[in-house]
């Protein structure tokens, strides 16, 4: 990266930075872990808002497509998310939570309401035909390819079909709980307890502290 | 209201309420130690859901955001932090309306004819958010002898049909299941699908049936093997 900046002339600047570096451990390190990197986002520090789209853009990207199909759309939100992240980082709180959580809540909650929006707005008179598009088991086996999917497919596989059904329609397709009710013809007050019931199943199966 | 309010944290976490209990959910927290401790652990979780998506953006997205950060000013910290969620989705209008703005100076990209098969998927899925949400969705639903729920949603202020399919048995290579609205002596595609989906289906006046059945893949013109499904409308 270096080898690409301009020469300067201000070589005592530049040692002097050098010697920081060697202090601080954090600074541009390309393994540096989301939480430090936010935190010098919002100082306005460029370097680690590229670093930290390296680590988190591709599951920000991946989440909106899952949940909002279209690429451009997925890609306008993922946008949304990342500038949206820059502008609020300074006011992230690290002990309440991880960077990462706290980013891809951000994009979910993008996605949902991008769904949830365009249902408002539009009502199209068209007809669709769903040969058109890839089927949904397709969808799901072009994005089955990193370990982190396979575990998290193991987990999902150990729920019930209500509690997965109740997650899935939930989550990925931002369906509200009183929908998902709808979609699998049950009580909603069910579908609550289903969608806690596997969240909970799905947190010690991932190994995540309660 | 209050006792069942915490039975709204599950759903929360996946953002699966409507903005009244979101809301409603949210006061609730302020005042909830326990609710806080428990929703960190499965916000984790749902965070592992989220990466498990992961895919790699269209490249051009990195060099955009980072134009963009160059002219977008940031915000000062606060030191309330629990009024940061409620703040963000305030501002978020002004966001949008910054994205869309970068976006069209971006001008158009190469995802042209993805978009457009995309955008199909994508009205898809409204049209039958639109369908369950009617207030006459009538919903009727039938297990299959060997596996497998078909659920048949209904709405006659719409015109409208939405059918559920769940976990179907598993054809042999080479087969789909392909859906069909029958009418008086005609019989219409409305598209194929492997195990599983969902599919909107219009125009309903004359239609007396909703029909599936097994097909080589791509579908057939018209059925040619007997119904493994089939409901009244």
């Amino acid at each position: 990266m270096a080898g690409k900046k301009p020469i300067r002339s201000e070589s005592l600047m530049t040692r002097a930075a050098a010697h920081l570096r060697l202090a601080d451990p954090v600074s541009d390190e390309p393994s540096a872990d989301p939480d430090q990197l936010l935190t010098r986002v919002g100082r306005g520090d460029e370097q680690a808002f590229a670093a930290l789209y390296d680590l988190l853009g591709a599951s920000v990207y991946g989440l909106a497509r899952r949940v909002v199909r279209d690429p451009a759309r997925a890609e306008e939100i993922s946008q949304e998310v990342f500038i949206q992240v820059w502008r609020s980082a300074a006011r992230f709180d690290t002990s309440r939570g991880s960077a990462r959580g706290w980013v891809l809540t951000l994009a979910h909650r993008r996605a949902v309401d991008a769904v949830r929006h365009d249902q408002a707005a539009t009502n199209r008179e068209n007809r669709y035909d769903w040969s058109s598009g890839p089927a949904f088991d397709q969808v799901e086996e072009t994005v089955s390819t990193t370990l982190e999917h396979e575990q998290v497919r193991r987990c999902l596989d150990g729920l019930t079909e209500l509690q997965r059904e109740a997650v899935n329609l939930a989550y990925y397709n931002g369906h509200t709980y009183a929908e998902v009710a709808e979609v699998l013809d049950t009580n909603p007050a069910t579908i609550k307890t289903r969608i806690r019931d596997g969240l909970v199943r799905l947190r010690d199966c991932m190994g995540v502290p309660a | 209201m209050s006792t069942d309010v915490h039975s709204l944290l599950a759903p929360y976490v996946l953002d699966a309420l409507d903005p009244e209990e979101r809301n409603q959910f949210e006061a609730h927290l302020e005042q909830c130690p326990d609710c806080r401790t428990e929703l960190g652990g499965l916000q984790a979780t749902a965070t592992r859901l989220a990466e498990s998506q992961s895919q790699a953006p269209p490249a051009e997205l990195r060099q955009r955001l980072l134009t963009a950060i160059g002219t977008t000013p940031q915000e000062r910290p606060v030191v309330t932090a629990m009024s940061q969620r409620g703040g963000l989705r305030r501002r978020l209008p002004q966001l949008v309306a910054a994205a869309a703005l970068v976006l069209a100076a971006a001008g158009g990209t190469g995802y042209f004819v993805e978009h457009n098969r995309a955008d199909e998927q994508h009205d898809q899925n409204v049209a039958i958010r639109a369908v369950l949400g009617a207030p006459d969705a009538d919903t009727k639903a039938l297990n299959l002898p060997n596996g497998g729920t078909v659920r048949l949603i209904t709405s006659e202020s719409r015109d409208s049909a939405v059918v559920v399919a769940r976990e179907l048995p598993a054809l042999d290579e080479g087969k789909v299941y392909q859906v069909w609205l029958i009418k008086k002596s005609a019989a219409e595609s409305q598209g194929t699908f492997s195990r599983s989906g969902e599919m909107v289906m219009k125009d309903l006046a004359d239609v007396d049936q909703v029909a599936v059945t097994v097909e080589p893949s791509g579908g057939s013109k018209k059925p040619t093997t007997a119904p493994v499904v089939d409901v009244p409308v």
